[in-house]
């Protein structure tokens, strides 16, 4: 690619801001413009922008988080290690169904955790990190979500349950299907995939440019700092949604050891002794 | 104080009704309306603006109250620690981030009586002369993000909150921020990085925040439960406070009750009540008839009690102490007979590895090993000198990192193997592992000693944690 010219100048905070802005529909920018007056400085908004900008693109994608990068005057980067340290924040690897199970002791006693991942497990296909083939459902063990006089607790994205236990947790899984127009029996002998945590790198001049049919995300990763003509723009396809992981360890087929997805009498574990 | 005669009179019990959570399960106990027609507000409306801020904290400071987060600070000693006279503002943070495990009581106040805690951020705005108070709620609140946020509009919109609050001229800015999922932002210091945009790390202290706390400005870290009861403080004095509780822990708290009992819940309670009487007359005893085998006290990261130490117990801050455990955010959580501690424990491991923000090595490392060690001594695989290796690293982790998280994942650890080292035994010795495994992994542990004396191999440490290479 050719290399940027000397003579163009970069874009300034404020015009970034506005072009982030005016990516937000207009409750969300009302929104942002009355938490303006009420925070010391603009760093300290990341949270609630982060909450802000998940909403608007129901999870937090790449271009999400340039946007609130561009609100904020943050780097980018800054903003993607808050993102990654956060675990509530709902990514674009989640299911658009994200199912959390709390794991946590006071949840786990009785087996009640396991019974509820077990309901989740015989209704979708898919265990604790993994999603289903199609991307509807997500499933994962979390941390406690305290409520512990009610085990066992799950949350689907932003709403709460407590006592899901048995018939109410079942109903709860088919109303769900119901409503996507899918029955168990799509998901029957479909295992699920492992949700693939990684990140990708998106430079901070990448822009979204919109969506296509199959919902894919298009960027358009011509500079912004090169005047009309120059360059070469290169349409990026990204990566599509939900890939299975994939590394050399995983294809070989000797899964690395991790004790949160292990099952829970371990004796599956062959390598483990 | 060492001459005042140790033995005094017993206090008179003075019946108690709850306070804090004395109207949650009204219908609409949320709405400004419920809250102004049970007397709401009305604290705030005459000691805003007009009352010395100065008398405010030392009432507080009589009343005793302590700190309901976990360490039990005294509150009002907090509040004149603030500096003054910096030219910076001060701010208050509350701190909704109730990740212990165990603990659900700042969900109940801030879902069913949000007014109530606003009402004491704005008298303690007031008292510490702060005009900015951040209260900052976990992720996972939603519901209690959603009605403490409508809660706030409503009092803004009614003009006691915002710029010139009752029409005093002292403008208090109340500022709900929600958390995404970290255990390590209820940590006070990792709360103000969050609020600050960044990571949730903690900060080395000292300066201790309020002497420089969120923005480098003096800021005081409150409970949500803390400031919930300074309205009450306020309202009916520090004597009324003291006629619960004991000599240094006065007043009363909500305790979270979970586990194997007929009736978890949360329950409002005065200090220094047996915790026998709390489990049973409450919690109405354990469930199914069972027997129970142990108790976390304080949250998970309180050391365990036997159930000889809980008949001894009673629920304030000395006497747990005194046990070797701590009141802690006041989770407690009863196991019974049948749960098995080792995969308990490794649950808890679990949870603090998971939680480990990453900044010190001796807490983001020791936590990993903690928790493999466990998994492998709960899965029958574990060998030889595990349960010495374990209190080694737990000893090695104390005291050494920014804040207390790798004490609140050693503790436990210690006071299990401390109690019950004999659960861990029994898993060492598992009949059900067959006799040629367990002698190969004896004499494969031997070696590794042997060969580590004789330095021919790396460390113990390294052979022993790393996964079987066999």
């Amino acid at each position: 690619m050719t290399s940027a010219s000397p003579t163009i100048a970069p874009l300034s905070p404020e015009a970034k801001a506005q072009a982030a802005l005016a990516r937000l529909s207009q409750a969300r920018k009302d929104q942002f413009l009355e938490m303006l007056g009420e925070y010391p400085n603009k760093r300290s908004m990341l949270m609630m922008v982060l909450r802000l900008v998940e909403e608007e693109f129901s999870c937090i994608t790449d271009e999400a988080m340039q946007v609130a990068a561009d609100l904020t005057e943050m780097p980018v980067a800054h903003v993607q290690g808050m993102v990654t340290f956060y675990t509530h924040f709902k990514r674009s690897f989640h299911g658009k169904h994200r199912f959390m199970v709390c794991a946590t002791l006071m949840c786990a006693l009785d087996g009640n955790t396991d019974a509820a991942l077990k309901t989740i497990a015989d209704k979708l296909g898919i265990k604790a990190g993994e999603i289903t083939a199609d991307g509807l459902f997500s499933c994962e063990k979390v941390e406690c979500l305290a409520d512990c006089d009610r085990p066992p607790v799950v949350q689907k994205d932003f709403e709460h349950f407590c006592s899901m236990k048995g018939q109410v947790l079942a109903d709860y899984v088919d109303g769900l299907l119901r409503q996507e127009g899918k029955t168990e029996a799509d998901y029957r002998g479909k295992p699920g995939v492992v949700m693939d945590t990684r990140v990708e790198v998106m430079p901070s001049h990448f822009t979204f440019t919109g969506e296509r049919d199959n919902g894919a995300r298009r960027f358009d990763d011509k500079d912004p700092y090169l005047k009309e003509g120059q360059g070469e723009s290169v349409t990026r396809i990204p990566r599509p949604l939900h890939t299975p992981f994939s590394s050399p360890v995983a294809d070989s087929g000797l899964k690395p050891f991790n004790p949160h997805t292990a099952e829970a009498n371990g004796k599956a574990d062959k390598h483990h002794g | 104080m060492a001459d005042t005669p140790a033995p005094t009179e017993p206090k008179p019990i003075v019946p108690f009704k709850p306070v804090i959570l004395a109207h949650i399960h009204e219908d609409g106990s949320h709405t400004l309306d419920h809250y102004e027609a049970r007397g709401g507000y009305a604290v705030a409306r005459e000691h805003v603006g007009t009352t010395d801020p100065a008398s405010l904290v030392k009432l507080v400071d009589d009343s005793g109250l302590r700190g309901r987060g976990g360490a039990g600070f005294p509150t009002g000693k907090k509040w004149s620690f603030l500096a003054k006279g910096t030219g910076k503002p001060a701010y208050l943070a509350i701190n909704g981030d109730e990740s212990e495990p165990g603990t659900f009581k700042d969900r109940h106040i801030l879902e069913r009586d949000p007014h109530q805690l606003i009402e004491g951020a704005l008298i303690t705005c007031w008292a510490i002369q702060s005009h900015q108070a951040f209260i900052y709620l976990r992720g996972e609140f939603i519901l209690g993000y959603e009605r403490l946020d409508k809660a706030v509009r409503e009092a803004k919109a009614k003009g006691y909150v915002g710029a010139n609050a009752f029409g005093k001229g002292f403008d208090i800015t109340v500022t709900v921020i929600r958390g995404a999922g970290a255990y390590i932002c209820g940590e006070e210091t990792g709360m103000l990085s969050s609020i600050e945009g960044g990571r949730g790390y903690p900060k080395i202290k000292p300066p201790f925040p309020a002497i420089s706390g969120l923005f480098k400005c003096p800021t005081i870290v409150n409970n949500v439960e803390t400031i919930a009861n300074v309205t009450h403080i306020v309202k009916n004095g520090a004597a009324w406070h003291r006629q619960w509780g004991t000599e240094k822990s006065p007043g009363y708290k909500i305790f979270c009750l979970s586990g194997q009992v007929n009736k978890p819940g949360v329950y409002e309670v005065p200090l220094g009540i047996t915790m026998d009487s709390f489990i049973n007359d409450y919690g109405g005893g354990l469930r199914d008839g069972k027997k129970m085998k142990a108790v976390i006290p304080g949250g998970l990261s309180a050391p365990v009690l036997t159930p000889d130490m809980v008949a001894k117990c009673t629920m304030d801050y000395e006497s747990l102490a005194g046990l070797g455990s701590m009141l802690g955010s006041g989770g407690v959580t009863v196991l019974n007979e049948d749960v098995d501690l080792v995969d308990s424990i490794f649950n808890t491991m679990r949870f603090y590895h998971h939680e480990s923000c990453g900044q010190c090595t001796p807490c983001r490392e020791g936590t990993g090993w903690l928790e493999k060690l466990a998994h492998r001594i709960a899965h029958g695989h574990g060998r030889q000198g595990d349960l010495d290796l374990l209190g080694d690293v737990c000893k090695n982790m104390r005291g050494r990192t920014i804040c207390v998280l790798a004490d609140a994942a050693a503790m436990p650890m210690q006071s299990y193997l401390q109690h019950f080292r004999g659960e861990f035994e029994k898993k060492l010795h598992d009949p059900g592992l067959d006799e040629k495994a367990r002698t190969f992994r004896d004499e494969f542990t031997a070696t590794a000693k042997q060969a580590t004396r004789e330095h021919k191999a790396p460390s113990v440490l390294e052979v022993g944690l790393g996964m079987d290479r066999t």
